[in-house]
């Protein structure tokens, strides 16, 4: 009889079976005939397809449903899975090969995942779900998903497998000859990502023959510490006769599985062009050669979609300044829903250099569990560094680390009890680099050793929980030195110990030791070398502060963390290519003046915003405010420059480029001017809605719009693109909006306009429309029932000066 | 590979109209072509069919390639004399895109170069594997015609659903269609080049040979 799967795994060697598509097409399967279809209409060739692979020895077979779901078979999909699964137990039956374990064979959906495509992650999860359920149900002895070119498809599909039986989850991926997964994905990242999630083994099937799937083996070997399974193609495929042929035959491809089983590799078997002759063969030679258990690797890495952090070698930065925290303008853009303020946070801190960013949007009156994750999955959507979860919030962080792409930081569990029972499952079940706070129900222990013990507590926790020691980074609290001397030291010691004692990896919030005293930058670098010397980890800081990142890039070079002293060197060598914006200050000196304008610095700030120079714009305004009222700065300066820019737009002499450039000077010194004016009401000319259209994913000309329109003085809420119409009409008639500007690229997605311009007069009749968009004309615009055609963004801007009377 | 893409195509594309952009934005450019250059993963797939064409009076002609059905009255005239046709997909990978989204949130004046360059680079692309394909037909004594992309003249959108399934695109290259026939990542083409063994008359791929050409921005 079949013994437990999991038992066998990583213990001996298990054969899985080759190719299906080759086998099929020999049999008569057309190009573009659904292979799935022939569990229904061919069930015997099913039959024996498998008993050709269970004859030649293999222990795992796939059932023939690598495309089944729902998006390829909305009316039958039950059948054909139920239908696979049973036909894998009759050829099984058949041949007598009952120890051998029928896979549920799971493939992409074809579909790329939101934020890339339009399929969004939970979708994915339901398609993936529904076919375990059948799959499971019928008897299927585990779950092999197979051929995942992107990660985060990788992630739903396993979700869905261990949310909808108990079966044993195997998972194989593609990468190209570099490397690399079709969305970015390396190894590293998908180890981490995978064993995070915990699988019960991972490998690589398809895309390359055996003999270049050797490097990622490779590395696959040494990053990984559960089983690793190696499925490769017969080689490269070419084209005879109308038919894809392989060229590495049954004996070649033997040996080359030869090598690499004795790589340390626990599993072996074929992709596309192998057939029964190929595994037998191989089965043969690899069963002779001595099997090597897997090696744990205590590495503790976070990643995103493609990048990994390791943590425990050179020190880490972790961004701090996505966190509402005492930060006036994050919260209004929290109540605002401003998420792209937050975005702008992010990238300054990555151009800072930071590896990782702490994530935090906290705040008692907003909906956390929504904000987090979207602010997550908005980030991942524009930068490639792994994130830390910060919230207190046990639905938002499930939320979160749900949806994350990679395998994130999670930020916190502490020692106590609740908080323990509460954090620990949720990283066992969806994988993370849990921080952990050494206070428990007690408080802050004062002294090292109270916080020592807590730590050991909190490793007690994981082993219970079945989270890996090497996941767990114990945060040695930094408190403030202004209340007490000698709670740097505490910390400091807290740090060695947890280093020496118990060889774990520490993380602080460096910037706390130095809460309510002057000059916090000088205090916070110097803590920052002694905990760094002392053996700190990751510190949770400000990249963007120079003090901060002069102590670690001088820690590293001393401590022989940076080889040649290179980023140091490239930090701070006299001169850089990072200073464009400098120059360009510079070279608004000796700007002949323009025709017309006042007095010397308010000059500048014109010149400035003509030639589109932000840095010298917002400088300008900076001057000019010493001696000029606000307001006639704007009327006086700002605007002129504006429609002078526009003007030249309209009459073709100035060109897209310069008019944002210019667009986004003046808003550089906009926000000088309001900075100044903070306390005294500011006029708001109207609000207006832009949104580009559902089906629709282009979003630049709607971008541009906006630009254009917020430097006019409106307010924009922009609600993104692919919207559906009742989002932009509910919006419309909950914030009584009288303009909505819709932006469609395509003529597929011209219908979506109409259809929101439809329901809006519905619902909404005194708001007015204006269209745009590549394919849009005015012919169309009346077709369609638009108010306004605009047929750039100068003209939106026209146009809502006419709606709000300006 | 060298994907450096004209850089007086990606002055086109941003609608400048024959007129010289300033040397900021000059320099502005080329940084962005040289981050594209550093984010781009291009693929590519491509797959020759056997190609024949009915025509009957007054109907609409019908090309079947391969087991493909199509259509088109404007891809008939482009595929005359052809008997065999290319089917090729190509794309720059999701950077481009990431790269995009990352500067429209930063600066858009920098997301609309990036716009630009990439499409450019998209089209560099589509060229070099359309020599490829050039000269795999020349072996043949083949001559190749000017490619053509579904939503060009009548040749309807629909197609794409076709073509990404005949040369498995999403696995291939990792392009997927949206539900609105959108290709993603999208700095990807798909495009047929018919094969024949005489070259077809001289009608190049230029603006003169499109409808909207008279109120376009981007006409050379």
């Amino acid at each position: 009889m079949r013994k437990d799967l999991r038992e066998r795994l990583g213990k001996e060697w298990l054969i899985f079976d080759g190719g299906t598509g080759t086998i099929l097409q020999s049999r008569g399967l057309r190009g573009g005939e659904l292979p799935e279809t022939w569990n229904l209409k061919r069930p015997e060739d099913i039959i024996d397809l498998h008993s050709g692979y269970l004859r030649a020895g293999c222990d795992i077979f796939n059932t023939n449903t690598f495309g089944a779901n729902a998006l390829k078979f909305p009316d039958d999909l039950e059948q054909i899975v139920t239908a696979a699964v049973n036909l894998a137990k009759e050829a099984r039956r058949r041949c007598g090969r009952e120890d051998a374990y029928v896979a549920l064979d799971i493939g992409p959906t074809g579909k790329l995942l939101e934020p890339l495509g339009d399929l969004p992650f939970e979708s994915a999860v339901q398609l993936f779900g529904e076919v375990v359920r059948y799959g499971s149900r019928a008897g299927a002895d585990l779950v092999l998903i197979e051929t995942m070119s992107d990660s985060y498809e990788a992630k739903a599909a396993v979700l869905a497998a261990k949310e909808n039986c108990d079966l044993p989850v195997l998972v194989t991926v593609t990468f190209d000859g570099q490397g690399k997964m079709l969305t970015g994905g390396s190894v590293d990242s998908t180890v981490a990502l995978l064993e995070g999630l915990g699988v019960d083994a991972l490998g690589v099937n398809c895309g390359l023959g055996p003999e270049q799937m050797i490097p990622i083996v490779e590395r696959l070997t040494e990053v990984c510490s559960i089983p690793v399974i190696v499925n490769p193609n017969a080689g490269l495929p070419r084209t005879e006769g109308g038919r894809t042929v392989y060229n590495v035959g049954p004996e070649e491809f033997a040996d080359r599985m030869e090598k690499i089983a004795g790589m340390g590799v626990q599993a072996v078997g074929g992709c596309c062009g192998t057939t029964p002759e190929h595994i037998r063969l191989t089965a043969e030679r690899v069963k002779k050669i001595p099997f090597r258990e897997p090696v744990p690797k205590y590495r503790t890495v976070v990643s995103s979609f493609s990048q990994c952090v390791e943590i425990g070698g050179k020190p880490v930065i972790i961004g701090e300044r996505i966190n509402p925290t005492g930060k006036k303008k994050f919260k209004q853009a929290l109540r605002d829903n401003d998420i792209e303020y937050i975005l702008r946070e992010g990238l300054r801190q990555e151009d800072s250099g930071a590896h990782i960013l702490d994530v935090n949007v906290g705040l008692p009156e907003i909906d956390e569990p929504q904000m987090l994750s979207e602010v997550v999955q908005k980030l991942q959507s524009v930068l490639a560094l792994p994130l830390q979860i910060d919230t207190t919030d046990p639905a938002a962080l499930e939320r979160s680390m749900r949806i994350y792409n990679g395998k994130p930081m999670v930020n916190s569990v502490n020692g106590k009890k609740e908080s323990i029972e509460t954090v620990f499952p949720l990283v066992r079940k969806y994988g993370g680099v849990l921080v952990a706070l050494v206070l428990d129900e007690d408080g802050i222990p004062s002294d090292a050793e109270g916080r020592i013990r807590i730590a050991r507590r909190i490793y007690e926790a994981a082993d219970r929980y079945g989270v890996p020691r090497k996941d767990i980074v114990i945060d040695g609290l930094a408190m403030t030195i202004s209340s007490d001397n000698t709670s740097a030291l505490v910390t400091l010691e807290t740090l060695r110990r947890v280093r020496d004692e118990l060889h774990g990896h520490t993380i602080l919030g460096v910037s706390n030791i130095s809460f309510g005293l002057p000059r916090r930058a000088m205090i916070n670098s110097y803590f920052l070398a002694m905990a760094l010397q002392s053996g700190l980890s990751a510190a949770i800081m400000n990249p963007g502060n120079e003090d901060m990142m002069e102590a670690y890039r001088a820690y590293c070079a001393l401590a022989g963390l940076d080889p040649q002293c290179r980023e140091f060197i490239e930090a701070y060598a006299g001169t850089s290519d990072r200073a464009p914006a400098e120059k360009a200050v510079k070279g608004t000196e000796g700007v002949p003046a323009a025709s017309g304008s006042s007095g010397n610095t308010s000059m500048n700030l014109k010149e400035s915003v003509l030639r589109g120079m932000s840095q010298s714009a917002a400088e300008a305004a900076r001057n000019a405010l010493k001696d000029t009222a606000a307001l006639d700065l704007i009327d006086r300066d700002l605007i002129p420059a504006l429609d002078q820019v526009g003007k030249g737009f309209e009459a073709g002499t100035i060109f897209l480029p310069q008019l944002l450039m210019s667009a986004e000077a003046a808003k550089a010194a906009f926000e000088v001017v309001k900075e100044f004016m903070k306390g005294q009401p500011q006029e708001v000319k109207g609000r207006i809605i832009l949104a580009t259209v559902k089906g629709d994913i282009h979003d630049i000309g709607k971008n541009i719009v906006k630009v254009m329109l917020e430097n006019y003085g409106y307010e924009v809420l922009d609600l993104g693109k692919d919207v559906p119409p009742e989002v932009i009409v509910d919006t419309a008639v909950n914030e009584n909006i009288k303009l909505v500007g819709l932006s469609a690229l395509m003529t597929t997605t011209v219908v979506s306009m109409e259809e929101t311009i439809r329901l809006l007069r519905g619902k909404k009749p005194d708001t007015r429309v204006v269209v745009g968009g590549a394919v849009m004309t005015q012919e169309y615009a009346d077709a369609i029932g638009a108010d306004c055609y605009a047929k750039d963004a100068m003209a939106t801007v026209h146009y809502a000066e006419d709606v709000f009377g300006a | 590979m060298d994907l450096t893409p004209d850089i007086n195509e990606v002055i086109r594309y941003l609608g400048y109209r024959g007129a010289v952009p300033d040397d900021s934005v000059r320099a502005e450019i080329k940084e962005c072509i040289g981050d594209l250059q550093r984010e781009v993963t291009p693929r590519f797939v491509y797959e020759k069919f056997p190609l024949s064409v009915k025509t009957e009076q007054d109907k609409i002609p019908l090309l079947c390639l391969g087991n493909l059905e199509i259509r088109s009255r404007d891809l008939a005239r482009n595929l005359a004399g052809c008997y065999g046709a290319y089917l090729m997909a190509v794309t720059l990978g999701p950077g481009p895109d990431r790269l995009i989204r990352r500067a429209s949130v930063s600066q858009m004046s920098r997301a609309v170069i990036l716009q630009a360059a990439a499409a450019a680079m998209t089209e560099t692309w589509c060229d070099q594997i359309n020599e490829r394909i050039r000269r795999e037909a020349e072996l043949d004594g083949l001559c190749t015609r000017p490619r053509y992309s579904p939503g060009y003249g009548d040749l309807p959108l629909e197609l794409q659903k076709d073509i990404s399934r005949i040369l498995n695109m999403p696995k291939e290259i990792g392009v997927s269609l949206t539900g609105t026939l959108l290709m993603t990542p999208s700095k990807s083409v798909t495009a047929l080049i018919g094969v024949s063994d005489r070259p077809g008359e001289s009608r190049g791929r230029g603006c003169d040979s499109c409808k909207a050409s008279a109120n376009c921005a981007y006409r050379v």
